[in-house]
Protein backbone atom coordinates (compact mmCIF):
# COMPACT_ATOMS: atom_id res chain seq x y z
CA UNK A 1 0.00 0.00 0.00
CA UNK A 2 1.29 3.65 -0.83
CA UNK A 3 1.18 6.18 2.23
CA UNK A 4 0.62 9.42 0.50
CA UNK A 5 1.77 12.54 0.96
CA UNK A 6 -0.66 15.04 2.75
CA UNK A 7 -1.36 17.04 5.51
CA UNK A 8 -2.54 13.83 7.69
CA UNK A 9 -4.70 15.17 10.23
CA UNK A 10 -6.93 16.90 8.33
CA UNK A 11 -7.19 14.26 5.50
CA UNK A 12 -7.99 12.05 7.99
CA UNK A 13 -10.78 14.36 9.32
CA UNK A 14 -12.19 15.25 6.28
CA UNK A 15 -12.13 11.66 4.88
CA UNK A 16 -13.89 10.00 7.81
CA UNK A 17 -16.78 12.61 6.64
CA UNK A 18 -16.50 11.67 2.79
CA UNK A 19 -19.48 9.00 2.69
CA UNK A 20 -21.32 11.31 5.12
CA UNK A 21 -21.13 13.39 2.19
CA UNK A 22 -21.96 11.55 -0.57
CA UNK A 23 -24.95 10.60 1.27
CA UNK A 24 -25.83 14.09 2.08
CA UNK A 25 -25.76 14.04 5.71
CA UNK A 26 -23.57 16.64 6.61
CA UNK A 27 -24.43 19.68 8.36
CA UNK A 28 -24.42 22.61 5.66
CA UNK A 29 -21.21 23.70 7.71
CA UNK A 30 -19.43 20.83 7.72
CA UNK A 31 -20.05 20.24 3.72
CA UNK A 32 -18.34 23.36 3.54
CA UNK A 33 -15.35 22.61 5.18
CA UNK A 34 -15.33 18.75 3.13
CA UNK A 35 -15.68 21.13 0.01
CA UNK A 36 -13.04 23.58 0.69
CA UNK A 37 -10.43 20.84 1.67
CA UNK A 38 -11.32 19.10 -1.80
CA UNK A 39 -10.61 22.24 -3.59
CA UNK A 40 -6.48 21.67 -2.52
CA UNK A 41 -6.52 18.17 -2.01
CA UNK A 42 -5.66 15.98 -4.60
CA UNK A 43 -5.39 12.89 -2.64
CA UNK A 44 -8.78 13.36 -1.16
CA UNK A 45 -10.51 14.16 -4.20
CA UNK A 46 -9.28 10.77 -5.96
CA UNK A 47 -10.34 8.99 -2.58
CA UNK A 48 -14.14 10.96 -3.55
CA UNK A 49 -14.24 9.76 -6.45
CA UNK A 50 -12.91 6.40 -5.74
CA UNK A 51 -15.81 5.75 -3.11
CA UNK A 52 -18.25 7.06 -5.25
CA UNK A 53 -17.34 4.88 -8.02
CA UNK A 54 -17.39 2.09 -5.58
CA UNK A 55 -20.87 3.02 -4.80
CA UNK A 56 -22.12 3.48 -8.20
CA UNK A 57 -20.68 0.23 -8.84
CA UNK A 58 -22.90 -1.49 -6.16
CA UNK A 59 -25.70 0.19 -6.91
CA UNK A 60 -26.01 -1.03 -10.39
CA UNK A 61 -24.94 -4.48 -10.03
CA UNK A 62 -27.83 -4.27 -7.50
CA UNK A 63 -30.36 -2.87 -9.59
CA UNK A 64 -29.22 -5.47 -12.71
CA UNK A 65 -30.82 -7.99 -10.54
CA UNK A 66 -33.88 -8.93 -12.05
CA UNK A 67 -36.80 -9.42 -9.44
CA UNK A 68 -38.54 -12.63 -10.58
CA UNK A 69 -41.72 -11.89 -12.16
CA UNK A 70 -42.82 -15.13 -11.40
CA UNK A 71 -42.76 -14.30 -7.97
CA UNK A 72 -44.70 -11.02 -8.25
CA UNK A 73 -47.49 -12.48 -10.22
CA UNK A 74 -47.71 -15.41 -7.50
CA UNK A 75 -48.36 -12.78 -4.75
CA UNK A 76 -50.88 -11.08 -6.62
CA UNK A 77 -52.99 -13.99 -7.94
CA UNK A 78 -53.12 -15.31 -4.00
CA UNK A 79 -54.17 -11.56 -3.29
CA UNK A 80 -56.48 -11.23 -6.34
CA UNK A 81 -57.91 -14.92 -5.74
CA UNK A 82 -58.65 -15.20 -2.33
CA UNK A 83 -58.90 -11.45 -1.00
CA UNK A 84 -58.36 -11.95 2.73
CA UNK A 85 -57.16 -15.57 2.12
CA UNK A 86 -54.13 -14.70 1.42
CA UNK A 87 -53.90 -14.09 5.44
CA UNK A 88 -53.24 -17.77 5.23
CA UNK A 89 -54.47 -20.55 7.56
CA UNK A 90 -58.19 -21.48 7.89
CA UNK A 91 -59.81 -20.27 10.83
CA UNK A 92 -62.03 -23.21 11.56
CA UNK A 93 -62.87 -22.55 14.75
CA UNK A 94 -63.48 -18.97 14.20
CA UNK A 95 -65.83 -19.37 11.77
CA UNK A 96 -67.68 -21.92 13.30
CA UNK A 97 -67.53 -19.74 16.25
CA UNK A 98 -69.19 -16.51 14.36
CA UNK A 99 -71.79 -18.88 12.82
CA UNK A 100 -72.76 -20.24 16.05
CA UNK A 101 -72.99 -16.46 17.05
CA UNK A 102 -75.11 -15.66 14.28
CA UNK A 103 -77.73 -18.27 15.51
CA UNK A 104 -77.07 -17.10 19.03
CA UNK A 105 -77.18 -13.59 18.46
CA UNK A 106 -80.69 -14.02 16.47
CA UNK A 107 -82.26 -15.82 19.44
CA UNK A 108 -80.78 -13.53 21.67
CA UNK A 109 -81.85 -10.71 19.61
CA UNK A 110 -85.75 -11.94 19.27
CA UNK A 111 -85.76 -12.96 22.48
CA UNK A 112 -84.41 -9.05 23.73
CA UNK A 113 -87.24 -7.16 21.28
CA UNK A 114 -89.70 -7.99 24.05
CA UNK A 115 -88.09 -5.38 26.32
CA UNK A 116 -85.75 -3.52 24.47
CA UNK A 117 -86.86 -0.49 23.02
CA UNK A 118 -87.14 -0.54 18.67
CA UNK A 119 -84.22 1.76 18.27
CA UNK A 120 -82.02 -1.05 20.05
CA UNK A 121 -83.85 -3.13 18.08
CA UNK A 122 -82.76 -1.77 14.94
CA UNK A 123 -79.32 -1.89 16.45
CA UNK A 124 -79.45 -5.90 17.41
CA UNK A 125 -80.91 -7.24 14.05
CA UNK A 126 -78.56 -5.10 12.19
CA UNK A 127 -76.10 -6.80 14.32
CA UNK A 128 -77.75 -10.07 13.39
CA UNK A 129 -77.24 -9.17 9.87
CA UNK A 130 -73.94 -7.81 10.08
CA UNK A 131 -73.02 -11.78 12.02
CA UNK A 132 -74.28 -12.79 8.91
CA UNK A 133 -71.45 -11.01 6.68
CA UNK A 134 -68.75 -11.70 9.32
CA UNK A 135 -69.64 -15.23 9.14
CA UNK A 136 -69.88 -15.15 5.65
CA UNK A 137 -66.23 -13.60 5.09
CA UNK A 138 -65.07 -15.81 8.26
CA UNK A 139 -65.40 -18.77 6.41
CA UNK A 140 -65.54 -17.90 2.85
CA UNK A 141 -63.34 -15.18 2.35
CA UNK A 142 -61.23 -14.72 5.36
CA UNK A 143 -60.39 -18.74 5.83
CA UNK A 144 -60.75 -18.92 2.57
CA UNK A 145 -62.55 -23.05 3.32
CA UNK A 146 -62.79 -23.82 0.23
CA UNK A 147 -61.22 -25.04 -2.93
CA UNK A 148 -60.51 -22.87 -6.26
CA UNK A 149 -61.55 -25.40 -8.49
CA UNK A 150 -65.28 -26.87 -7.23
CA UNK A 151 -65.91 -29.77 -5.03
CA UNK A 152 -67.49 -32.29 -7.06
CA UNK A 153 -71.07 -32.72 -6.55
CA UNK A 154 -71.08 -36.14 -5.11
CA UNK A 155 -68.22 -35.09 -2.59
CA UNK A 156 -70.45 -32.32 -1.56
CA UNK A 157 -73.85 -33.97 -1.61
CA UNK A 158 -71.44 -36.50 0.87
CA UNK A 159 -70.38 -33.67 3.35
CA UNK A 160 -73.94 -32.53 3.61
CA UNK A 161 -75.91 -35.79 4.45
CA UNK A 162 -78.72 -37.53 3.27
CA UNK A 163 -80.87 -34.91 5.34
CA UNK A 164 -79.41 -31.85 2.96
CA UNK A 165 -78.11 -33.32 -0.06
CA UNK A 166 -81.32 -32.55 -2.34
CA UNK A 167 -81.07 -28.68 -1.22
CA UNK A 168 -77.87 -28.46 -2.59
CA UNK A 169 -79.48 -28.95 -6.32
CA UNK A 170 -81.97 -26.27 -5.53
CA UNK A 171 -79.07 -24.06 -4.21
CA UNK A 172 -77.03 -24.53 -7.46
CA UNK A 173 -80.54 -24.30 -9.74
CA UNK A 174 -81.14 -21.00 -7.83
CA UNK A 175 -78.32 -19.51 -8.45
CA UNK A 176 -77.86 -19.21 -11.80
CA UNK A 177 -74.25 -17.29 -12.82
CA UNK A 178 -73.07 -19.07 -9.91
CA UNK A 179 -70.62 -22.24 -9.50
CA UNK A 180 -70.96 -24.07 -6.00
CA UNK A 181 -67.16 -24.78 -4.53
CA UNK A 182 -67.91 -26.29 -1.51
CA UNK A 183 -71.08 -27.34 1.06
CA UNK A 184 -70.48 -28.79 4.52
CA UNK A 185 -72.26 -28.48 8.13
CA UNK A 186 -70.46 -27.62 10.71
CA UNK A 187 -71.81 -27.62 14.43
CA UNK A 188 -69.88 -26.03 17.24
CA UNK A 189 -68.48 -28.01 20.29
CA UNK A 190 -71.34 -27.84 23.11
CA UNK A 191 -74.20 -27.35 20.78
CA UNK A 192 -76.36 -29.54 19.05
CA UNK A 193 -77.30 -27.23 16.44
CA UNK A 194 -76.30 -27.38 12.86
CA UNK A 195 -75.13 -24.71 10.02
CA UNK A 196 -75.22 -25.63 6.61
CA UNK A 197 -73.11 -23.49 4.72
CA UNK A 198 -73.26 -23.29 0.71
CA UNK A 199 -70.10 -21.26 -0.76
CA UNK A 200 -70.58 -20.07 -4.22
CA UNK A 201 -68.35 -18.67 -6.96
CA UNK A 202 -69.67 -16.02 -9.98
CA UNK A 203 -69.58 -12.65 -11.13
CA UNK A 204 -66.24 -11.94 -9.87
CA UNK A 205 -67.30 -12.60 -6.17
CA UNK A 206 -67.88 -15.29 -3.62
CA UNK A 207 -71.14 -15.78 -1.94
CA UNK A 208 -72.79 -17.37 1.04
CA UNK A 209 -75.89 -19.26 1.51
CA UNK A 210 -76.57 -20.02 5.36
CA UNK A 211 -78.97 -21.86 6.64
CA UNK A 212 -80.02 -22.94 10.25
CA UNK A 213 -83.25 -24.57 11.97
CA UNK A 214 -84.98 -21.90 13.55
CA UNK A 215 -86.35 -24.35 16.24
CA UNK A 216 -89.33 -21.63 16.86
CA UNK A 217 -87.60 -18.51 16.59
CA UNK A 218 -88.80 -16.10 14.06
CA UNK A 219 -87.12 -12.92 12.55
CA UNK A 220 -88.65 -9.62 13.74
CA UNK A 221 -90.98 -8.43 11.93
CA UNK A 222 -92.20 -5.08 11.31
CA UNK A 223 -90.34 -1.86 10.06
CA UNK A 224 -87.14 -2.48 11.65
CA UNK A 225 -85.54 -3.40 8.31
CA UNK A 226 -86.47 -2.80 4.21
CA UNK A 227 -88.30 -5.90 4.13
CA UNK A 228 -90.41 -7.13 1.57
CA UNK A 229 -91.92 -11.01 0.41
CA UNK A 230 -90.51 -13.18 -1.68
CA UNK A 231 -93.69 -16.11 -2.38
CA UNK A 232 -94.70 -16.55 1.37
CA UNK A 233 -90.97 -16.03 2.13
CA UNK A 234 -90.05 -12.77 4.49
CA UNK A 235 -87.08 -11.00 3.09
CA UNK A 236 -85.03 -8.68 5.44
CA UNK A 237 -82.28 -7.04 4.24
CA UNK A 238 -79.16 -4.03 5.03
CA UNK A 239 -76.39 -3.02 3.57
CA UNK A 240 -73.04 -3.40 5.63
CA UNK A 241 -70.30 -2.12 4.78
CA UNK A 242 -70.03 -3.09 1.35
CA UNK A 243 -71.32 -6.31 1.95
CA UNK A 244 -75.17 -6.82 1.50
CA UNK A 245 -76.69 -9.25 3.19
CA UNK A 246 -80.31 -10.75 2.97
CA UNK A 247 -82.14 -12.80 5.68
CA UNK A 248 -84.85 -15.01 4.99
CA UNK A 249 -87.52 -16.85 7.32
CA UNK A 250 -88.74 -20.46 5.53
CA UNK A 251 -90.46 -22.66 7.30
CA UNK A 252 -88.24 -23.98 10.40
CA UNK A 253 -85.28 -22.43 9.07
CA UNK A 254 -83.31 -19.26 8.88
CA UNK A 255 -81.21 -18.18 5.73
CA UNK A 256 -79.01 -15.71 4.16
CA UNK A 257 -77.49 -14.41 1.33
CA UNK A 258 -74.21 -12.78 1.54
CA UNK A 259 -72.24 -10.80 -1.07
CA UNK A 260 -70.79 -7.96 -1.90
CA UNK A 261 -72.91 -7.32 -5.17
CA UNK A 262 -75.25 -4.63 -4.79
CA UNK A 263 -77.91 -4.34 -2.70
CA UNK A 264 -80.88 -5.19 -6.14
CA UNK A 265 -78.43 -8.09 -7.38
CA UNK A 266 -78.32 -9.68 -3.78
CA UNK A 267 -82.02 -8.88 -3.22
CA UNK A 268 -82.68 -10.65 -6.91
CA UNK A 269 -80.53 -13.86 -5.42
CA UNK A 270 -82.06 -14.29 -2.56
CA UNK A 271 -85.72 -13.68 -4.10
CA UNK A 272 -85.13 -16.43 -6.72
CA UNK A 273 -83.76 -18.60 -4.09
CA UNK A 274 -85.73 -18.18 -1.25
CA UNK A 275 -89.41 -19.62 -2.22
CA UNK A 276 -87.52 -22.97 -3.64
CA UNK A 277 -85.18 -23.13 -0.60
CA UNK A 278 -88.43 -22.79 1.74
CA UNK A 279 -90.11 -25.82 0.00
CA UNK A 280 -87.08 -28.06 0.05
CA UNK A 281 -86.82 -27.06 3.28
CA UNK A 282 -90.30 -27.81 4.08
CA UNK A 283 -90.09 -31.57 2.96
CA UNK A 284 -86.36 -32.09 4.38
CA UNK A 285 -88.03 -31.38 7.70
CA UNK B 1 -83.85 -18.56 27.12
CA UNK B 2 -81.17 -17.71 29.51
CA UNK B 3 -79.22 -19.49 28.01
CA UNK B 4 -79.68 -17.83 24.68
CA UNK B 5 -79.27 -14.77 26.10
CA UNK B 6 -75.75 -15.35 28.37
CA UNK B 7 -74.75 -16.96 24.97
CA UNK B 8 -75.65 -13.58 23.21
CA UNK B 9 -73.47 -11.89 25.63
CA UNK B 10 -70.59 -13.95 25.45
CA UNK B 11 -70.64 -13.77 21.06
CA UNK B 12 -70.94 -10.04 20.97
CA UNK B 13 -67.97 -10.03 22.86
CA UNK B 14 -66.01 -12.13 20.22
CA UNK B 15 -68.09 -10.74 17.27
CA UNK B 16 -69.22 -7.24 18.64
CA UNK B 17 -71.47 -5.10 16.10
CA UNK B 18 -69.05 -2.71 14.42
CA UNK B 19 -70.05 0.87 15.37
CA UNK B 20 -70.47 3.21 12.72
CA UNK B 21 -66.73 3.69 10.96
CA UNK B 22 -64.75 6.46 10.88
CA UNK B 23 -62.35 7.59 7.97
CA UNK B 24 -59.06 6.40 8.80
CA UNK B 25 -60.06 3.91 11.47
CA UNK B 26 -59.53 0.53 9.83
CA UNK B 27 -59.93 -2.14 11.96
CA UNK B 28 -59.18 -5.89 10.94
CA UNK B 29 -63.37 -6.00 10.27
CA UNK B 30 -62.99 -3.46 7.90
CA UNK B 31 -61.01 -5.21 6.16
CA UNK B 32 -63.26 -7.78 5.26
CA UNK B 33 -66.21 -5.87 4.19
CA UNK B 34 -63.65 -3.92 1.94
CA UNK B 35 -61.67 -7.05 0.73
CA UNK B 36 -61.36 -6.29 -3.13
CA UNK B 37 -60.86 -2.33 -3.08
CA UNK B 38 -58.36 -2.97 -0.04
CA UNK B 39 -56.57 -5.40 -2.46
CA UNK B 40 -56.45 -3.21 -5.16
CA UNK B 41 -55.13 0.05 -3.12
CA UNK B 42 -52.76 -2.60 -1.21
CA UNK B 43 -51.47 -3.59 -5.13
CA UNK B 44 -51.25 0.00 -5.89
CA UNK B 45 -49.41 1.37 -2.67
CA UNK B 46 -46.80 -1.65 -2.68
CA UNK B 47 -46.26 -3.43 -5.69
CA UNK B 48 -44.02 -0.86 -6.93
CA UNK B 49 -41.78 -1.62 -4.52
CA UNK B 50 -41.73 -5.34 -5.14
CA UNK B 51 -38.18 -4.96 -7.33
CA UNK B 52 -36.49 -2.84 -4.72
CA UNK B 53 -37.60 -5.48 -1.71
CA UNK B 54 -36.56 -8.48 -3.71
CA UNK B 55 -33.19 -7.16 -4.40
CA UNK B 56 -32.45 -6.23 -0.89
CA UNK B 57 -33.90 -9.62 -0.13
CA UNK B 58 -32.12 -11.65 -2.40
CA UNK B 59 -28.38 -9.56 -1.17
CA UNK B 60 -29.32 -10.65 1.86
CA UNK B 61 -30.56 -14.26 1.96
CA UNK B 62 -28.23 -17.18 1.67
CA UNK B 63 -30.61 -18.10 -1.84
CA UNK B 64 -33.14 -17.22 -3.93
CA UNK B 65 -35.75 -19.61 -2.93
CA UNK B 66 -34.96 -17.93 0.84
CA UNK B 67 -35.18 -14.72 -0.63
CA UNK B 68 -38.81 -15.18 -2.25
CA UNK B 69 -39.52 -16.74 0.80
CA UNK B 70 -38.61 -13.65 2.79
CA UNK B 71 -40.86 -11.37 -0.01
CA UNK B 72 -43.57 -13.46 0.06
CA UNK B 73 -43.68 -13.14 4.00
CA UNK B 74 -43.19 -9.39 3.42
CA UNK B 75 -46.05 -8.98 1.48
CA UNK B 76 -48.30 -11.39 3.62
CA UNK B 77 -47.09 -9.63 6.80
CA UNK B 78 -47.73 -6.04 5.23
CA UNK B 79 -51.42 -7.48 4.03
CA UNK B 80 -52.39 -8.34 7.11
CA UNK B 81 -51.12 -5.08 8.71
CA UNK B 82 -52.13 -2.61 6.05
CA UNK B 83 -55.35 -1.14 7.83
CA UNK B 84 -52.51 0.14 10.30
CA UNK B 85 -50.56 1.73 7.21
CA UNK B 86 -51.06 5.30 7.25
CA UNK B 87 -52.03 6.66 4.32
CA UNK B 88 -49.67 8.99 2.61
CA UNK B 89 -46.53 8.41 4.61
CA UNK B 90 -43.71 6.40 3.06
CA UNK B 91 -45.14 2.81 1.83
CA UNK B 92 -41.00 1.94 0.86
CA UNK B 93 -39.84 3.11 4.03
CA UNK B 94 -43.01 0.67 5.73
CA UNK B 95 -42.46 -2.10 3.46
CA UNK B 96 -38.65 -2.56 4.46
CA UNK B 97 -39.78 -2.12 7.97
CA UNK B 98 -41.67 -5.11 7.23
CA UNK B 99 -38.73 -6.52 5.67
CA UNK B 100 -36.04 -6.18 8.04
CA UNK B 101 -38.71 -7.50 10.76
CA UNK B 102 -38.88 -10.96 9.19
CA UNK B 103 -35.06 -10.50 7.89
CA UNK B 104 -34.42 -10.58 11.97
CA UNK B 105 -36.28 -13.75 12.49
CA UNK B 106 -34.68 -15.53 9.08
CA UNK B 107 -31.92 -15.06 10.42
CA UNK B 108 -32.24 -16.74 13.35
CA UNK B 109 -32.40 -19.60 10.82
CA UNK B 110 -29.58 -18.97 9.15
CA UNK B 111 -27.52 -18.12 12.49
CA UNK B 112 -25.48 -21.26 11.73
CA UNK B 113 -24.28 -20.60 8.88
CA UNK B 114 -22.92 -17.22 9.94
CA UNK B 115 -21.09 -18.58 13.04
CA UNK B 116 -18.87 -20.18 10.55
CA UNK B 117 -17.87 -17.49 9.14
CA UNK B 118 -16.27 -15.31 11.52
CA UNK B 119 -14.49 -11.90 10.30
CA UNK B 120 -11.76 -10.63 10.63
CA UNK B 121 -12.38 -7.37 12.99
CA UNK B 122 -11.07 -4.04 10.87
CA UNK B 123 -9.56 -0.88 12.61
CA UNK B 124 -12.11 1.32 13.74
CA UNK B 125 -10.99 4.30 11.93
CA UNK B 126 -11.08 4.80 8.37
CA UNK B 127 -7.03 4.79 7.69
CA UNK B 128 -5.16 7.32 6.24
CA UNK B 129 -3.39 4.32 4.10
CA UNK B 130 -4.59 4.96 0.51
CA UNK B 131 -7.23 2.08 -0.02
CA UNK B 132 -6.37 0.15 -3.30
CA UNK B 133 -8.20 1.64 -6.15
CA UNK B 134 -11.45 0.39 -7.11
CA UNK B 135 -11.26 -0.68 -10.71
CA UNK B 136 -13.06 1.60 -13.51
CA UNK B 137 -15.01 -1.13 -14.53
CA UNK B 138 -15.81 -4.09 -12.51
CA UNK B 139 -18.56 -7.05 -13.76
CA UNK B 140 -21.94 -6.73 -11.52
CA UNK B 141 -20.90 -9.96 -10.60
CA UNK B 142 -18.05 -9.34 -9.08
CA UNK B 143 -19.45 -6.68 -6.89
CA UNK B 144 -22.07 -8.58 -5.57
CA UNK B 145 -19.51 -11.58 -4.81
CA UNK B 146 -17.35 -8.88 -3.09
CA UNK B 147 -20.46 -7.38 -1.03
CA UNK B 148 -21.39 -10.97 -0.24
CA UNK B 149 -18.17 -11.71 2.00
CA UNK B 150 -19.12 -8.43 3.60
CA UNK B 151 -20.85 -9.89 7.17
CA UNK B 152 -24.72 -9.49 7.18
CA UNK B 153 -25.09 -6.72 9.92
CA UNK B 154 -22.65 -4.94 7.33
CA UNK B 155 -24.49 -5.25 4.31
CA UNK B 156 -27.88 -4.00 5.27
CA UNK B 157 -27.15 -0.66 6.15
CA UNK B 158 -24.73 -0.25 3.26
CA UNK B 159 -27.26 -1.60 1.34
CA UNK B 160 -29.96 0.62 2.56
CA UNK B 161 -27.89 3.33 2.57
CA UNK B 162 -26.36 3.20 -0.53
CA UNK B 163 -28.44 1.69 -3.18
CA UNK B 164 -31.79 2.13 -1.52
CA UNK B 165 -30.61 6.02 -0.79
CA UNK B 166 -32.74 6.00 2.97
CA UNK B 167 -31.54 8.35 5.23
CA UNK B 168 -29.79 7.61 8.22
CA UNK B 169 -32.79 8.16 10.30
CA UNK B 170 -34.85 6.39 8.32
CA UNK B 171 -32.10 3.41 8.27
CA UNK B 172 -32.59 3.87 12.16
CA UNK B 173 -36.06 3.75 12.17
CA UNK B 174 -36.68 0.77 9.78
CA UNK B 175 -33.73 -1.66 11.75
CA UNK B 176 -34.43 -0.68 14.76
CA UNK B 177 -30.77 0.99 16.08
CA UNK B 178 -29.61 3.42 17.13
CA UNK B 179 -28.47 6.41 14.79
CA UNK B 180 -24.96 5.82 16.31
CA UNK B 181 -25.03 2.16 15.41
CA UNK B 182 -26.27 2.96 11.93
CA UNK B 183 -23.11 5.32 11.51
CA UNK B 184 -20.71 3.04 12.88
CA UNK B 185 -22.23 -0.15 11.09
CA UNK B 186 -21.91 1.68 7.78
CA UNK B 187 -18.31 3.34 8.04
CA UNK B 188 -17.40 -0.42 8.48
CA UNK B 189 -19.48 -2.01 6.37
CA UNK B 190 -18.48 0.67 3.68
CA UNK B 191 -14.76 0.23 4.11
CA UNK B 192 -15.08 -3.62 4.58
CA UNK B 193 -16.83 -3.64 0.77
CA UNK B 194 -13.91 -1.18 -0.39
CA UNK B 195 -11.61 -3.62 0.83
CA UNK B 196 -13.61 -6.75 -0.79
CA UNK B 197 -13.85 -4.57 -3.95
CA UNK B 198 -9.58 -3.64 -3.85
CA UNK B 199 -9.48 -7.51 -3.74
CA UNK B 200 -11.19 -7.55 -7.03
CA UNK B 201 -8.87 -4.85 -8.49
CA UNK B 202 -6.36 -7.24 -7.52
CA UNK B 203 -7.72 -9.70 -9.77
CA UNK B 204 -8.11 -7.34 -12.44
CA UNK B 205 -5.12 -5.95 -11.83
CA UNK B 206 -3.22 -8.22 -14.60
CA UNK B 207 -5.67 -7.89 -17.57
CA UNK B 208 -5.87 -3.79 -16.77
CA UNK B 209 -1.95 -3.65 -16.34
CA UNK B 210 -2.44 -1.73 -13.05
CA UNK B 211 0.10 -2.84 -10.88
CA UNK B 212 -0.85 -0.48 -8.00
CA UNK B 213 -3.98 -2.20 -7.70
CA UNK B 214 -2.46 -5.90 -7.19
CA UNK B 215 -2.98 -6.15 -3.44
CA UNK B 216 -4.89 -9.18 -3.67
CA UNK B 217 -4.59 -12.62 -5.03
CA UNK B 218 -3.81 -11.82 -8.85
CA UNK B 219 -6.05 -13.92 -10.93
Amino acid sequence: MNVLNFDSEQCERIRQRLDAYLSNELLVETTSDVLRHLERCEACTRELEARSRARDALRRAAENQIAPEELRQAIQRRLRESHIGFLGAPRRLAWALALAGLVVAMLGAIAAQHWIKVVEGRRIVAGVLALGVSDHLQCAIKGHNYPDIANPPELLRKKLGPQYAGVLEVVQKNLPGFEILEAHICSVQGSPRKYVHFIARGRDTILSVILTKSDGVQLPNGTMLRSGTSGSVNLYEAHLEGMNVVGFESKGYLGFVVSDLNRDTTVQIARTLAPPLNAALQTTS
Amino acid sequence: MWRATSLLENVQERHPVPPPQRKGDLREIDLFFHSKVQVEEFEAATMAHFPALYRTARLLARESAEAEDLVQEVYLEAWKSFHRFERGTNCRAWLFKILFHRLHHFRRRWAKAAKAEPFEKPEDQDSIMAEAPVPQEIRDKDVLEALGRVPIEFREVVLLADVQEFSYKEIAETMKLPLGTVMSRLSRGRKLLRQELAHVAGSYGIRLGNNQARTGESA
